[in-house]
């Protein structure tokens, strides 16, 4: 993540407005590590800011394999207007659109050419 | 107010919404737990759920647990050194899908009281974690509830409640709801 990014931390900080915009754009969820990885920041520092949206409700986690998925939290009271405002913001964050864009949420056949 | 070594879900959620009570605090018995406390022959749960009133402070909380044995744990969990079931708080205000709730029950034993969902609440508590999250122990949960308590739950709110959500999120599934209506009519299909 850029040090000299001028964009306003809208949800306190910059991590956690990436982490909401990339939840925002994945159908399925995604595993802290790779969430991390296409947001560019370090696995620790969103795991923490996982565990406080999730405590406020926003986001859920649920196990699959040994590892957790995390999601928008559909049954939140503001879900609809969060995901509004997250799709608005997208366009303000290209980057990570970009990187959603070319990550590949469905299964894919082993060996099956790109 | 004291907690016996044999003290249930009902006895520690009746001693934890009575003694934040007595400290000023209202918190209200949702989730599971709710459901635990209409139909404890069906579902039982080790963890309890409070929503209290946004802004209340911490050290009142967490004073008013310690008068029962609770000690906090992490954040918005209290353990007991001798019972298995777990105090926790999620954060407000209580709200069931896109709906606040500001009307609950306020059941009393003897001098003590408890704050919990109406039974329709349970109800559409429940059937909402399936119809989110395909979760059919939490259907089961809803229909048993709904089954138990018929009298007390208000199909046509239900309904009506059903399409505020759909029209706010038109991406749930709507087989799903067809499922729970016909199983609460019919719990033979």
């Amino acid at each position: 993540m850029r040090r000299d990014d001028l964009r306003p931390a809208l949800f306190g900080t910059a991590i956690r407005d990436r982490v909401l915009i990339r939840l925002a754009l994945s159908e399925n969820g995604l595993h802290v590590r790779e969430l991390a990885r296409q947001i560019e920041a370090s696995a620790n520092a969103v795991h923490r800011v996982v565990i406080a949206l999730e405590r406020a409700g926003v986001v859920v986690s649920r196990p699959v394999g040994t590892t957790r998925i995390v999601l928008l939290n559909r049954r939140w009271y503001g879900a609809v207007e969060l995901r509004a405002l997250l799709d608005r913001l997208v366009a303000a964050y290209p980057e990570v659109r970009d990187r959603a864009g070319a990550f590949r949420e469905r299964p894919r056949r082993i060996g099956k050419p790109l | 107010m004291t907690l016996g070594d044999d003290a249930g879900l009902v006895d520690v959620a009746f001693a934890a919404c009575t003694v934040l009570a007595r400290a000023g605090e209202t918190a209200v018995l949702c989730g599971g737990s709710a459901a635990a406390y209409y139909v404890p022959d069906r579902y039982q749960s080790l963890d309890i759920d409070f929503v209290v009133e946004v802004g209340a402070a911490p050290h009142i909380v967490d004073r008013a647990l310690s008068t029962i044995g609770y000690t906090f744990a992490s954040e918005g969990h209290y353990r007991h050194e001798r019972l298995p079931f777990t105090l926790a708080f999620p954060i407000g205000p209580l709200s069931i899908g896109r709906d606040y709730i500001t009307a609950w029950r306020t059941e009393r034993r003897g001098d003590a009281l408890l704050h919990v969902y109406t039974p329709t609440d349970v109800v559409r508590d429940r059937f909402l974690h399936f119809w989110a999250w395909g979760d059919r122990t939490a259907l089961d949960v809803a229909l048993a509830v709904a089954r138990a308590r018929g009298a007390d739950v208000d199909t046509a709110a239900l309904h009506a409640w059903v399409e505020r959500e759909i029209r706010a999120d038109a991406s749930y599934d709507a087989s799903r709801v067809a499922r729970f209506f016909a199983l609460l009519q019919d719990p033979d299909r």
